[in-house]
């Protein structure tokens, strides 16, 4: 770790004008992947503002604006706070389970909601600087530049959406559900505006500029995410297929939501993780069930449609089959109300 | 006393068991020492080459820095004083990558990390050899392992009726022990002090004396507790003796530990094996040749190879055996001993096969591994001590419930999961090694207490427990009066907790040196007994305030006439999601032959404990190589998978009664390796027999399984 000033932030606007001053700055959240990343070397900010003190760990029913009657959740909340919350648990059990189905416990007891969407990729050799990772080492003239996992191990990397510069996938599983539920993210600007960022906006396929991972400037601080009113409760299922049974990163998921009218379905909605940069909506899955009913061989023919878009690396092939398999059980616990 | 008052056989808890949830039991670092300063390793970033310039100027000037090391400055050092692995800065060649380069040494531990990042090294680089798949076809016979044949099996494999010839592959696993290996190294004067994790009191002791070339009278280790080890800290390794360096330059005693991420390329590891098996059987089933033919790699400058065929050696009865290892040199970390090394790798290739052989009979497994039940061990002719391979097969197939097992694959379903049972056999060898100990009576009025000293080592396992539960039975003293010291060198020398020989030996030369003191005692009071008085009668009866007296024992005459073993077998349930692949142990026994149980508690959570990693080695554990570069992808816990708590369904433990006293007085064998052998392949071959899949490439990971 090298040496760093630290501060409490007393106000998000006294915080967001720290951050903005100082390009070297972080918001410390709960610090489970800042401050990891700190150790490892791979984050070297001089200065990290505290910000688990102010007061927006709410989680509250939106009484305006676009998304009245849904749920805003406080960015500084607690993950464990946000996946056990009756309003949470009744109107979006998946998020509940997307949540529950991530890190550990003890992790879900720091994390915040702002910061698991901020967690960086878990690609090996962005952890490790000794490795070539353009991500870690924007500048090409870097002795690090280059990317290891493109032509290295990269079974857990990407299989949509990479570019040469970057194969990495984006770990949160939180996420997932949120981009299956169109969240929008409200942050607080630098110059005390608030904006807010619509879910399948807020994070980037890596491109020329694998260094940025999301839409976020600098200095701009998570306030809430928003979920929209919906009618996918009774028929959501996440699907995390992974090395071990907890506490491992995935393979691939499956955020499955369906509105269903008797064997019908009226609206569909699929995210995925562990297989781009960024939540994966599989948008033509989705267009192809709507109006179906439910079935298998439907559920197969979608998730063969999203996946024939896939381009996987050399050691990643097995996730297209993966995928195909896991959205149609994920599609099949969804329809049965999540169970099997 | 009789038996039925005997603490030892029951399954009391640790008696340490407080010290360690209560934060007081002192583990290598804990130990407060005064003024001490904290040392970091910083490593190579490249497999091989040299270290052409090494610029420590500006870590030099870095807030809170003492010292910083490299081998311009080291001191010099016998690299063949005993310590594994090399990297002890003595030049500027690199074998491997992220070998020990240089160690800072600070105020704080996080000013020693934050100058190691301001070094700057440039190397010249020489091409590694670090691709395992491309360098395998080189390998050679290693130097101490001549190929043992018996008979001829190539030339019985080609006439067989039934026959399997396969390639099984394990991939590198690391130790990976919850205490990261971790010393504080303190000179009083030429005398050194080394708090340090130590399976091996002695060893650790005389090693880092002859590294430093000092004599052992100056070396004092002090290891009383242990956070695992699983064989990393049987030999010492480099960052032991660079601790002591350390504190010789800045004068200081110093504490050193390992990150994790640095545990993957300083301790040793697991090697990569590539064992072809080869059986051959008559159409009734009677095995006529098996041929375990190993290729591995070792370090690039020196040897050590995996006994991956022991358990083919002699676990069945064939007239044809052949046993061969190959290995190849190259730039990763030296191998070392490993949880049941060789056995419980080479025995899942064995089982494995065992179980393809028994399918293509259309034999039941059990079955076909009874029938080729040896009468002695094929590997030498001595007879065996003991053999519980059938009673273990026996007992274990009635407890697990064997009979609903489908002989055909796939053929029990619940909902979306495949449901098989597999089972595998295991051994590992008994041996009694020579241990002293040192008993210490003391007397307040009719109150005796004892205190047993000797250099012994607790990986956390139950060693306090079991020898005090042993003197505590053979002085007739209550468990409480009974104070066990071990984990220090100045107490008398002891074998070490690695192979499965701490409890034999120690427990025999307790045993012996509480017999000892009674004799000695009844002689002392020149009196004659009608019935053998205790220990404590005598004292009291005689008003003796202290007393004590030493062994050294060691196995018994005639020991080696026989074949001594601990022998298993392992059955598994398994549940595999037809979607995703994911393979859940639901149900998993092990039954085990391995003579006297000394405590039934500490003895089910060590088999439990080999049983966990077994299943680790069948389903998750690997650590993976850039072949490119040579360093480890796997450089934490979150990408080495060891089974989380939901990995692991319910387990059971049986032990089959067993009454040897051939290989030693006390009639223990050992438990600590035997638990993960057989483990890999019970869970492979329930695999197999709930999917129809053979998968031979552990781990078995969801994508194997599509
Ligand atoms: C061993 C391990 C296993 C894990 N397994 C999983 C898993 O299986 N699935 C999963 O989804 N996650 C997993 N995680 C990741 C975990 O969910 C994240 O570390 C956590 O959510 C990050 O939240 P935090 O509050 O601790 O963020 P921090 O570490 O405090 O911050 C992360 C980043 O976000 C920034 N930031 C934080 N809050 C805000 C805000 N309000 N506005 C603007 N910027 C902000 C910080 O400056 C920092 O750059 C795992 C983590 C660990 C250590
Ligand atoms: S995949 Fe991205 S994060 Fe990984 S090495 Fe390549 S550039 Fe770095």
């Amino acid at each position: 770790m090298r040496p760093f000033r630290f501060t409490n932030a007393k106000d998000a606007a006294s915080a967001v004008r720290s951050l903005t001053g100082n390009p070297n700055a972080r918001f410390l959240a709960g610090g489970t992947n800042l401050l990891d990343l700190m150790k490892e070397d791979v984050e070297r900010p001089d200065e990290l503002i505290d910000i688990t003190r102010l007061p927006l760990t709410q989680i509250r029913t939106i009484t305006s604006g676009p998304n009245q009657g849904g749920l805003s959740i406080g960015g500084l909340g607690r993950n464990a706070d946000a996946a056990n919350h009756p309003l949470v648990r009744q109107n979006y059990p998946l998020l509940t389970q997307a949540i529950l189905a991530g890190a550990s416990g003890q992790i879900r007891n720091m994390a915040t909601n702002g910061g698991n969407l901020l967690q960086r990729t878990r690609c090996p050799y962005f952890y490790e600087v000794s490795m070539p990772c353009n991500k870690r080492e924007p500048d090409e003239s870097s002795a690090r530049a280059g990317c290891g996992a493109l032509e290295g191990i990269n079974r857990m990397h990407a299989i949509f959406g990479w570019s040469e510069k970057c194969v990495a996938v984006y770990p949160s599983d939180m996420a997932i559900a949120l981009a299956a539920l169109d969240a929008t993210v409200n942050v607080r600007k630098a110059d005390g505006q608030e904006r807010s960022i619509a879910f399948a906006d807020f994070h980037r396929l890596p491109g020329d500029t694998p260094e940025k991972d999301t839409n976020l400037n600098h200095g701009e601080l998570i306030t809430a995410i928003e979920l929209p009113r919906n009618r996918f409760a009774d028929h959501s299922y996440y699907l995390k297929v992974r090395d071990r049974s907890s506490y491992a990163f995935a393979l691939v998921s499956v955020a499955a939501a369906l509105e269903m009218k008797e064997n019908r379905i009226v609206q569909a909605r699929i995210a995925m993780g562990g297989v781009a940069h960024k939540p994966w909506r599989a948008l033509k899955a989705e267009q192809l069930l709507v109006g179906k009913e439910a079935s298998d061989a439907t559920f197969r023919q979608a998730a063969e449609a999203e996946m024939a878009g896939a381009r996987p690396l050399s050691h990643n092939k097995f996730k297209v089959e993966l995928s195909n398999r896991s959205i149609v059980r994920a599609l099949q616990m969804a329809v049965n109300g999540g169970k099997a | 006393m009789n038996d039925n008052n005997k603490v030892t056989g029951t399954p009391i808890s640790r008696i340490d068991g407080i010290l360690k949830v209560t934060g007081k039991a002192d583990y290598s670092t804990d130990h407060p020492v005064r003024n001490v300063a904290y040392g970091i390793l910083f490593k190579s970033t490249i497999a091989a080459g040299t270290i052409r310039t090494i610029d420590t100027a500006e870590a030099e000037k870095a807030p809170g820095v003492l010292a910083v090391i490299t081998h311009r400055n080291a001191p010099k050092l016998n690299v063949k004083g005993g310590i594994r692995g090399g990297a002890m800065l003595q030049s500027p060649a690199v074998d491997f990558f992220g070998q020990h380069i240089g160690i800072v040494v600070a105020e704080s531990f996080e000013q020693a990390r934050h100058a190691s990042r301001l070094i700057q090294v440039t190397y010249d680089e020489a091409p590694a050899k670090v691709d395992f798949d491309k360098l395998a076809k080189g390998a050679v016979r290693p130097k101490d392992k001549e190929d043992e044949k018996r008979g001829d099996a190539k030339a019985a494999l080609s006439t067989a009726d039934y026959k399997i010839e396969e390639v099984y592959t394990t991939p590198i696993e690391h130790h990976h022990p919850l205490e990261p290996h971790a010393t504080i190294a303190e000179w009083n004067g030429d005398q050194l002090t080394v708090y340090n994790s130590s399976q091996i009191v002695n060893g650790a002791q005389n090693a880092t004396a002859a590294t430093l070339n000092i004599k052992p009278e100056q070396v004092r280790i002090v290891s009383p507790y242990i956070g695992g080890g699983f064989g990393s800290k049987g030999g010492q390794w480099a960052n032991l003796v660079l601790t002591a360096v350390a504190a010789k330059v800045v004068n200081r005693p110093v504490k050193l530990a390992l990150t994790r991420q640095q545990m993957v390329n300083s301790v040793g590891l697991r090697q990569q094996n590539v064992q072809k098996v080869s059986l051959a059987a008559t159409k009734d089933g009677k095995l006529t040749a098996l041929a375990h033919e190993t290729t591995t790699h070792c370090a690039i400058n020196d040897e050590f190879v995996e006994p991956c065929g022991d358990c083919s050696k002699l676990m069945y009865d064939t007239p044809n055996s052949l046993i061969t290892y190959r290995v190849v040199p190259m730039n990763l970390i030296l191998p070392t001993y490993t949880r049941g090394p060789g056995k419980s790798t080479g025995s899942f290739a064995l089982e494995s096969a065992m179980d393809e052989l028994a399918y293509k009979l259309k034999m039941d497994p059990i079955e076909f591994r009874i029938k080729n039940e040896p009468e002695r061990d094929p590997s030498n002719g001595k007879p065996w001590s003991s053999r519980a391979t059938v009673q273990c097969l026996r007992e274990g197939a009635n407890a697990f419930g064997w009979e609903k097992r489908k002989p055909e694959p796939r053929q029990q379903q619940e909902g979306n999961y495949l449901i098989g049972y597999g089972v595998a056999c295991g051994t590992y060898p008994v041996h009694q090694r020579p241990s002293s100990a040192l008993v210490k009576l003391k007397r307040e009025g009719s109150t005796v207490t004892a205190t047993i000293e000797l250099a012994a080592a607790d990986l956390g396992t139950g060693t306090y427990t079991i020898l005090a539960q042993t003197a505590a039975d053979a002085l007739d003293l209550p468990i409480g009066n009974v104070t066990v010291r071990i984990g220090d060198s100045t107490l008398p020398p002891a074998a070490g907790s690695v192979g499965s020989v701490g409890a034999i030996s120690y427990a025999n030369v307790v045993n012996d040196a509480c017999m000892k003191i009674t004799d000695d005692l009844i002689a002392r009071s020149g009196k004659q007994y009608f019935a053998r008085p205790t220990a404590s009668q005598v004292m009291i009866a005689e008003r003796i305030d202290t007393f004590q007296a030493r062994v050294d024992s060691k196995a018994p005459e005639g020991a080696d006439d026989y074949s001594s073993h601990s022998f298993n077998a392992n059955f598994a349930e398994v549940r595999v999601n037809m979607s995703t692949g994911m393979v859940r142990v639901s149900r998993f026994l092990a039954v085990t032959g391995a003579g006297k149980i000394l405590n039934p508690k500490t003895a089910r959570s060590q088999i439990i404990g080999g049983n966990v990693w077994g299943i680790g080695m069948a389903l998750t554990e690997e650590s993976v190589v850039d072949p490119r570069w040579g360093n480890f992808v796997t450089r934490s816990l979150g990408d080495y998978h060891i089974p989380a708590n939901l990995d692991i369904g319910n387990m059971e433990v049986i032990f089959v009664r067993e009454d040897d006293t051939i290989s030693n007085r006390m009639g223990v064998k050992g438990i600590g390796e035997v638990g993960i052998v057989g483990v890999a392949a019970a869970v492979a071959n329930a695999v197999f027999n709930a999917t129809g899949k053979r998968i031979r490439e552990l781990p078995i990971t969801p994508d194997k399984l599509l």
